[in-house]
């Protein structure tokens, strides 16, 4: 048991760790993470294999990756308690009786004669010291005084509160790992969602994209309403930076996405017989709309793609739900009788693929399609959150405390001498030394002159 | 556009201050280093000028695409080394120094990078962005000092020279670590957080500055508990530059993530 506390008090398994840590950190950013297993087939080859074995494809969660972590912390918890109980009474309880020897021994010291009784000289210089912002403590005796004055004590505990935050942030990450939960909500303007693991739904009321005049996205903004148990509760506008917390869980506007289950069309008609002749019509897929002609009395649209492509099994399809190639099974109707159906590409205008029916001389052309965009929202709880930014505040905290906040200590012992009291002043620092150096020798000579 | 003329302005003047600097190596004369001093404070207040009007015509923070933040960088670079000139007088430290923002200012002349200020993505309107970014760039600006002086400590004939590297390095540490601590990890994390509902996801940016972190954290541990001063702590304190450099430049061209602004 001695020899496991041993080993993880040690500052070098720290410096180890710390290593280790950056590298396999490095490795991380090298290769891509969280990847399908085809991807690192194709980019690793027989490598894969052992990737995948040693954890490299999913590095930062896997088990040897987080054991370094928690050695690290382990490491953190155990060093920092084997030194707090002596930094806390060195900042908290150090003991006001020094020894004048002691204090001769010390870089920063001074000795000097003083006429006048030892306490009368305890109590000028304490209170000088008090007017120099320190704490002061001291005690009287019959032929010898001591006087302790410390300043910025908690600076000793800079470091310790440093690592305390640290703890506190894996602890929170912990819990955020454990307990977190996050989903993604996609939205039609209109449409509600209930939210998994939470006792409400949230309905999108209103979704618009803000575009700046060079074309660039500017803004997304959902005014999402939540609905509990069939009431709306509140509505409020949510835009990305910024999210809407209700019950522990909080919206974020991520993105948009664009839709294309039901798209509005715009289709011309022509003849080629008749250049004069054009009706265009607008309608959804899966609706008739009217031409008026007796050649063409209506039109219906079956089907839409937006990125045609005939698949391996001959059958048609989308590559991607971006509109590269956009395309609609369109059917031309004669009062019942259906005259023809094919396929129209709003990139290929001269290109049709007319099957069946009469012979026409028809013509139609995709003039714009219209899909419909909708919110992309992320919904997230992480009760660990807390616990990361109470453990953020820590640790800068105790750097800033480590930094620039250096304690010092002085201590003092006055002796009863023949007809003069012999003063034996020492001071402690633990940074900032040459500050302190000159900061104690004015402090002596005033002293010594009042 | 006056922002350009400016520009050109506050280049000519660092390359003054890089060659006035480099005249004391060369000549000896400490008064080479009062000129030097002089032309890069010029050059300093010129860029703080460009600086504030690029903010104006854009209205958003200079450091929003590659050509933003290298100018900002240069500028703190410029404030870091006339901060620590003040307090320990090194001019010798601003040959290296104002190469090196020469060299940075060069890189953001150049016709590779864009120039014009385009508006904020959705994910960069946040008052975040003006703490996030300039005090990471100021933390990342004291590790150039500290690199700048670590070398100088590799390269020094004498004890008396090297004790003044050292410390000049470990103070440059201990101011760019708060920053950076502060403004790149927490405030970065905090922005995360608001933005995108996850404090940390690992992104490469995200690691390459824990990655970073972790190297002065070294640096720290091996000099206060352990001792270490001088080489070892010197070569420590060029890869954490060399680190925090490839987390600012690095990642954007090499490596794809979640964070590529600049």
């Amino acid at each position: 048991m001695r020899s496991v506390w041993s080993f993880f008090a040690s500052v070098k398994l720290a410096i180890t760790l710390l290593i280790i840590l950056a590298f396999a950190s490095v490795v991380g950013t090298l290769i891509p993470q969280g990847q399908a297993p085809a991807f690192y087939a194709a980019r690793y080859g027989s490598l894969a294999g052992v990737l995948a074995g040693l954890q490299l494809t999913g590095l930062y969660h896997s088990g040897w990756y987080l054991a370094l972590l928690f050695f690290l912390a382990l490491n953190t918890v155990v060093c920092t308690l084997s030194r707090l109980p002596g930094k806390w009474r060195r900042a908290f309880g150090p003991s006001v009786e020094s020894e004048p020897a002691a204090l001769a021994a010390l870089r920063v010291r001074s000795r000097f004669g003083k006429n006048a009784p030892v306490e009368e000289v305890r109590k000028s210089f304490a209170a000088a010291l008090v007017s120099h912002h320190y704490r002061v403590q001291s005690r009287a005796g019959e032929k010898r005084s001591h006087i302790l004055a410390q300043k910025r004590r908690l600076g000793w505990l800079g470091s310790d509160i440093v690592h305390l935050g640290l703890l506190v942030v894996i602890c929170g990450g912990i819990v955020s790992g454990l307990a977190g939960f996050r989903t993604h909500l996609e939205l039609a303007e209109g449409q509600t969602a209930g939210v998994p693991r939470s006792s409400f739904e949230v309905r999108l009321d209103r979704f618009e994209t803000e575009y700046y005049p060079q074309g660039m996205v500017k803004a997304w903004k959902s005014t999402v309403t939540v609905v509990e148990g069939g009431a709306a509760v509140l509505t409020r506008t949510i835009q990305v930076n910024r999210p809407l917390t209700y019950k522990g869980f909080t919206l974020y506007q991520t993105g948009y996405g664009l839709s294309w289950d039901r798209p509005t069309l715009e289709i011309a008609v022509r003849k080629k017989n008749d250049p004069g002749f054009v009706r265009t019509v607008r309608l959804g897929v899966g609706e008739k709309a009217a031409v008026d002609d007796a050649d063409v009395t209506q039109i219906s649209v079956t089907r839409f793609v937006p990125d045609f492509v005939i698949g391996d099994g001959s059958q048609v399809e989308t590559r991607s739900e971006e509109p590269n190639n956009p395309s609609a099974l369109v059917e031309g109707w004669r009062g019942p009788e259906k005259i023809f159906s094919g396929w129209i590409f709003a990139n290929y205008p001269d290109f049709e693929t007319m099957h069946s029916g009469t012979t026409t001389d028809l013509s139609f052309v995709l003039k714009s399609f219209h899909g419909s965009e909708f919110s992309v929202l992320e919904a997230a709880r992480d009760p660990g959150a807390d616990l990361i930014w109470t453990g953020c505040f820590l640790v800068t905290a105790g750097i800033f405390l480590a930094f620039y906040w250096p304690p010092r200590e002085i201590r003092i012992v006055l002796d009863e001498g023949r007809e003069r009291t012999e003063v034996t002043a020492g001071g402690l620092a633990s940074k900032g030394r040459e500050g302190f150096l000159a900061e104690f020798e004015s402090l002596m000579n005033s002293l010594r002159r009042s | 556009m006056i922002e350009t003329p400016l520009f050109t302005a506050v280049f000519v003047l660092y390359i003054l201050a890089a060659l006035s600097y480099l005249a004391i190596l060369f000549t000896g004369q400490d008064r080479w280093g009062r000129i030097g001093l002089a032309l890069a404070t010029a050059g300093f207040v010129l860029h703080t000028a460009a600086l504030l009007v690029r903010t104006f015509e854009s209205g958003h923070a200079p450091f929003t695409n590659m050509y933003e933040s290298l100018s900002f960088l240069s500028w703190a670079i410029v404030l870091a080394y006339i901060l620590i000139d003040r307090r320990f007088r090194i001019p010798r430290i601003g040959a290296y120094l104002m190469l090196i923002v020469v060299g940075l200012v060069a890189l953001a002349s150049s016709p590779l990078m864009p120039k014009e200020a385009m508006p904020l993505v959705p994910a960069l309107q946040s008052y975040w962005l003006w703490l996030h970014v300039s005090i990471t760039l100021l933390g990342e600006a004291f590790f150039a000092v500290a690199f700048v002086t670590s070398i100088l400590y590799l390269r020094a004939d004498s004890d008396e020279k090297r004790e003044k590297m050292d410390a000049v390095s470990y103070r440059s540490v201990a101011v760019g670590f708060p920053l950076f601590t502060l403004g790149g990890l927490i405030f970065g994390m905090v922005w995360a957080y608001k933005a995108w509902g996850a404090y940390w996801s690992w992104d490469p940016k995200e690691v390459w500055s824990l990655i970073t972190w972790l190297v002065f954290a070294l640096y720290l541990h091996t000099r206060i508990v352990m001792g270490w001063k001088g080489k070892r702590s010197a070569i420590i304190a060029l890869v954490g530059f060399l680190a925090a450099l490839f987390t600012y430049f690095g990642v954007n061209y090499l490596l794809a993530g979640l964070h590529s602004y600049a």
